[in-house]
């Protein structure tokens, strides 16, 4: 919120399932994991609230995208380590060209090829 | 669909998750210190800031249980335990609200599982819908419309048809069995040998007869399930076994399945091959069969009523009778009456159940109004309309389900009630509460919830805010929310109205019936059946008669006896045509009469009264002149203006051999063919003169001074003397027959009048209830009006009136629509013509008088409000 760095991008409604079910494509991770995964990777740029993960879990959950169990972190500790189901993993498929179609139309719009893009 | 059984599946192990989101939680935190400890926070400034990033936990965990989608479980669970305290909280009107619920659901179950028992379940017959039985039409001749065909015309029906796979046919013949152990009178009947394949029935065991063996009358039986264990053990080499029928050898090829039953009784033993003799099969006047066909696919009933009309008028062109077929569903003629006894109950046990539910959609928006304040405290508190609505119908749903509870338990006696009410023919139906019925009730709580839950829900839930907040405790609900209220109060005074008057008419056609004269006097007398085939030779058989009657005679506490060839009441006809003096040929198809054949005590027995003439006398000798007694509808038919004493008539055989009888007496009228039959013209003559008749007279009729059964035993010791191989059956009080054919009107007009009365009861508890509640929300309006001059009176006169005005517009409404209802129990009716005006009159004056009640205490209440107390409310 306030207190991250201006630079920060607020997610986009419904883009927090699709970056879960890509995260989880490389193998199955605990929720402060997967968190951290999708802050390193953007950079930084997108932070995930944590009260929005835990909810976003337990919901893909209930559609069976994702599966869950009590498995040992890297330091030994109990964690609930989450991984991709086969139905997941095509729903993360769709999602994918969904998104790419739906970028793909935005920067057509917002950077047209005749005009220079800033 | 698997989401779903997956959240059904997390639901079972709810504390576990509650445990385990905990602990991830708990991890994630941790986690998230290590990592800032790492990054070189202290411990403690680590475990701070972790805190402050993963934010306010609660709501973290509230969120996420919401995705395991119990939310809406949870919520309806909630109201549901809201509902049930509200129920605690208000015994008074949880209490009415069930009670209602459970008379309405409870009337309405039982009824439906009479109905689904009689009129949905399937019948023991394949594809029995398509299965029709056909009968003469024979009303332009005089005879009744719906008469048995001949075996000359199912022949040519048979032959010719164009809409039917096949047609059967069945003939009376009762048998006796002997030899193998005690003389036995079973009922039997003859069949054609494609009753089976019409009916689509199979033996248990064995095979059923043939074509051939029908043709040829080879002797085969087929016995029922019930006579295989009586009789013979329930062994299966009864099969091939010779059994003596009639004292003559059958061979047994087959048993029945238990569940089989067939027209007329359910309780036939034995199928033989109804095997026509070849005079049977040319006479176009043999009226006996029963006939059973069923329609070939895609066949409409109308088709075959058309089709049938004319082929029949073609069979009988050359017949001194041309007539045409009625064609009726064989399901139609195993329910009879009692369809249309349970439709029209059935409708009254809906009208019960919708004025519960008018009178408790009325309580429930009475006490929403009365509610305006919690209902604005939620909506201030951000609940949303769609919440509200759901939390007033998941109330209602609390309610309906306990009254549904309490209206099963209700059922339960209702329903041993109503087994009786099942047609005889129709087998043993044991109404139970079975998952039908139970899905059923089931189903009617919750349309009972939607029909009496929504409305108060929708307006309960339109409350605006501030006017809620402002207005608490002193409800003053507008003009507009009373139109809803009082139409709801017109249509169940509406409903009750339409009951009361069907109760009326039933009740006044049940009288009638009750009190008709059935032309004999019935009280202790006994009948019973003494078949007569061993005795075919007439000298012998009258002989016999005689020495058995005057055995019967001789036994203490017997008054006299008598015999006739159908015992009186039980709708059997046996029918002939008959020809006056001084008419030709002509006029006989015209005239057709029930033919009994009596003994000399017969009618002194029975109680008979004459018109004019005489009884039978011992000086009625055989001879060429004999004599005959005929019944009043017989003379006024007739000899409409003269005494018809002395007149001559030939009866059955009307050729030149046939005997003149002289008429020398004219009883009153015996209800001859059943209590709700219509009388038709009857010929009584005498056994020892009706040498020229087929008719025995079996049926035995005794009058006692003691209680009839009590002599039963001593009368078969005495026909035993007289021959021990005689049997004896269908033992019954003319009482028990007389109560039996009473039975479903006495059943029927008994439900209704109940639904009736609580019909009344509830609209005018519903009446009452409106005012007031009126009364209470007007209770400042009456003080000001008090307080500026209106005296108590008028007050008490106001809402008097208008407590009438509204049972008036329901019973005007409600005479309306009895008229129109009362056409459908015309069938009910029995040919009675109950007189509306007297019942119009009665049920008026009752509602008017309940009403006044119901007004008289809220209005008086209202009238007594002291201005005073009313306005410092303020």
């Amino acid at each position: 919120m306030s207190r991250h760095a201006p630079s920060r991008v607020e997610l986009l409604q419904g883009t927090l399932d699709l970056l879960i079910l890509r995260t989880l494509l490389a193998g199955p991770a605990h929720g402060h994991a997967i968190a951290k995964h999708i802050q390193r990777t953007s950079e930084d740029l997108l932070q995930v609230e944590t009260g929005s993960l835990y909810p976003a879990l337990h919901r893909l959950e209930a559609k069976g995208w994702i599966a869950a169990s009590w498995e040992l972190s890297k330091k030994g500790k109990r964690a609930r380590f989450y991984r991709l189901t086969p139905l997941g993993r095509k729903q993360l498929a769709a999602e994918q060209s969904k998104w790419n179609t739906f970028s793909r139309a935005m920067g057509l719009i917002l950077n047209p090829v005749d005009q220079e893009a800033q | 669909m698997t989401s779903f059984i997956r959240k059904l599946r997390w639901l079972t192990r709810r504390t576990d998750k509650e445990v385990e989101l905990r602990d991830e939680l708990q991890f994630h935190l941790e986690e998230e210190a290590q990592q800032r400890q790492e990054g070189g926070l202290a411990n403690d400034e680590a475990r701070w800031a972790a805190h402050r990033d993963l934010g306010n936990v609660t709501l973290i965990e509230e969120n996420t249980r919401a995705a395991w989608g119990w939310e809406r479980l949870e919520q309806l669970a909630r109201d549901a335990g809201y509902g049930l305290r509200q129920i605690r909280r208000n015994p008074a009107f949880s209490t009415i609200a069930i009670a209602t619920l459970a008379l309405g659901i409870g009337g309405i179950t039982a009824m439906f599982s009479a109905f689904d028992a009689v009129l949905i379940r399937p019948l023991p017959y394949a594809d029995a819908d398509h299965l029709v039985m056909i009968w003469d039409d024979l009303s332009k001749s005089g005879d009744q419309s719906k008469h048995f065909p001949t075996p000359a015309e199912w022949l040519e029906w048979r032959r010719h048809n164009v809409v039917f796979t096949d047609i059967a046919a069945t003939q009376p013949g009762n048998a006796t069995l002997s030899g193998d152990s005690g003389p036995e009178q079973v009922p039997a009947r003859k069949a054609t040998a494609n009753l089976w394949s019409v009916l689509g029935v199979k033996p248990l065991i064995g095979r059923v007869f043939t074509e051939e063996e029908d043709e040829k009358g080879v002797r085969v039986a087929v016995i029922s399930h019930a006579l295989w264990q009586r009789r013979y053990g329930g062994s299966p080499d009864v099969l091939g076994r010779k059994i003596t029928v009639n004292d003559n050898p059958y061979d047994v090829v087959g048993v029945m399945p238990s569940e089989f039953y067939f027209l007329p009784a359910l309780d036939i033993d034995i199928w033989m091959p109804a095997s026509f003799p070849a005079w049977m099969r040319r006479l176009l006047s043999w009226h006996d069969l029963q006939v059973v066909a069923r329609l070939k696919p895609g066949v409409t009933l109308e088709r075959a009523r058309e089709s049938m009309a004319a082929l029949s008028l073609q069979v009988t062109a050359q017949y001194f009778r041309p007539h045409q077929v009625l064609v009726t569903p064989l399901r139609e003629e195993l329910a009879g009456k009692t369809q249309t006894a349970l439709v029209v109950l059935l409708c009254a046990s809906a009208a019960l159940l919708l004025i519960a539910c008018v009178n408790l959609a009325n309580l429930l928006m009475s006490r929403g109004a009365a509610r305006g304040r919690e209902v604005a405290v939620r909506a201030a508190l951000g609940a949303g309309r769609r919440r509200l609505i759901a939390q007033f119908l998941t109330e209602a749903l609390v309610l309906a389900g306990l009254g549904a509870v309490a209206g099963v338990a209700l059922a339960v006696p209702a329903m041993q009630f109503l087994e009786m009410v099942v047609p005889e023919t129709m087998g043993k139906v044991r109404l139970s509460l079975d998952w039908r019925v139970l899905a059923f009730s089931a189903c009617t709580a919750i349309a009972a919830t939607l029909t009496f839950g929504l409305a108060p829900a929708l307006r309960g839930s339109r409350l605006s805010l501030q006017e809620g907040l402002r207005e608490a405790g002193r409800g003053t609900a507008g003009v507009r929310s009373h139109w809803l209220q009082h139409s709801l109060v017109v249509i169940e005074t509406a409903l009750a109205v339409v009951l009361l008057t069907s109760g009326g008419l039933l009740l006044e056609t049940f009288q009638h019936l009750r009190n008709t004269d059935l032309g004999i006097r019935s009280e202790k007398l006994l009948t019973f059946e003494t078949p007569l085939f061993r005795y075919r030779d007439f000298e012998r058989r009258v002989a016999f008669v005689s020495a058995q009657l005057e055995s019967i005679r001789s036994i203490p506490g017997v008054v006299n006896a008598g015999a006739i060839s159908r015992i009186p009441l039980t709708v059997n006809d046996q029918a002939a045509f008959y020809l006056l003096a001084g008419q030709s040929g002509d006029g006989v198809p015209e005239q057709v009469a029930l033919s009994r054949v009596v003994t000399r005590d017969y009618f002194q027995t029975i109680g008979a009264r004459l018109r004019e003439g005489r009884f039978f006398e011992i000086s009625d000798r055989r001879s060429q002149s004999p004599v005959a007694i005929v019944n009043q509808t017989f003379a006024d038919r007739n000899f409409p203006s003269r005494s018809s004493l002395g007149a001559q008539l030939k009866f059955g055989a009307l050729g030149e051999k046939g005997h003149w009888y002289m008429i020398v007496g004219v009883v009153k009228d015996i209800h001859d063919r059943g209590v709700t039959e219509e009388l038709r013209p009857t010929i009584y003559r005498l056994h020892e003169q009706a040498d020229q008749s087929n008719d025995q007279p079996s049926g035995i009729v005794v009058r006692t001074a003691v209680e009839p059964t009590s002599i039963v035993s001593a009368i078969r010791q005495a026909i035993g003397s007289v021959d021990k191989n005689q049997p004896i059956w269908r033992v019954q009080t003319i009482k028990e027959i007389v109560d039996r054919q009473l039975s479903t009107p006495a059943q029927s007009t008994t439900l209704l009048s109940a639904f009736a009365l609580l019909a009344l009861l509830l609209a005018s508890v519903g009446l009452y209830g409106v005012l007031s509640f009126a009364v209470t929300q007007r209770t400042n309006e009456i003080g000001l009006r008090m307080a500026l001059g209106a005296t108590s009176g008028e007050i008490l006169l106001s809402f008097g009136k208008r407590g009438l005005a509204l049972t008036s517009a329901g019973l005007a409404m409600g005479l309306l629509l009895a008229a129109i209802a009362s056409r459908s129990l015309s069938n009910l009716l029995y040919g009675f013509r109950p007189s509306y005006l007297p019942i119009v009159t009665a049920v008026s004056v009752i509602v008017i008088a309940v009403a006044v009640l119901a007004c008289f205490v809220p209005a008086r209440r209202a009238s007594r409000v002291d201005p005073v107390v009313a306005l410092r409310n303020e």
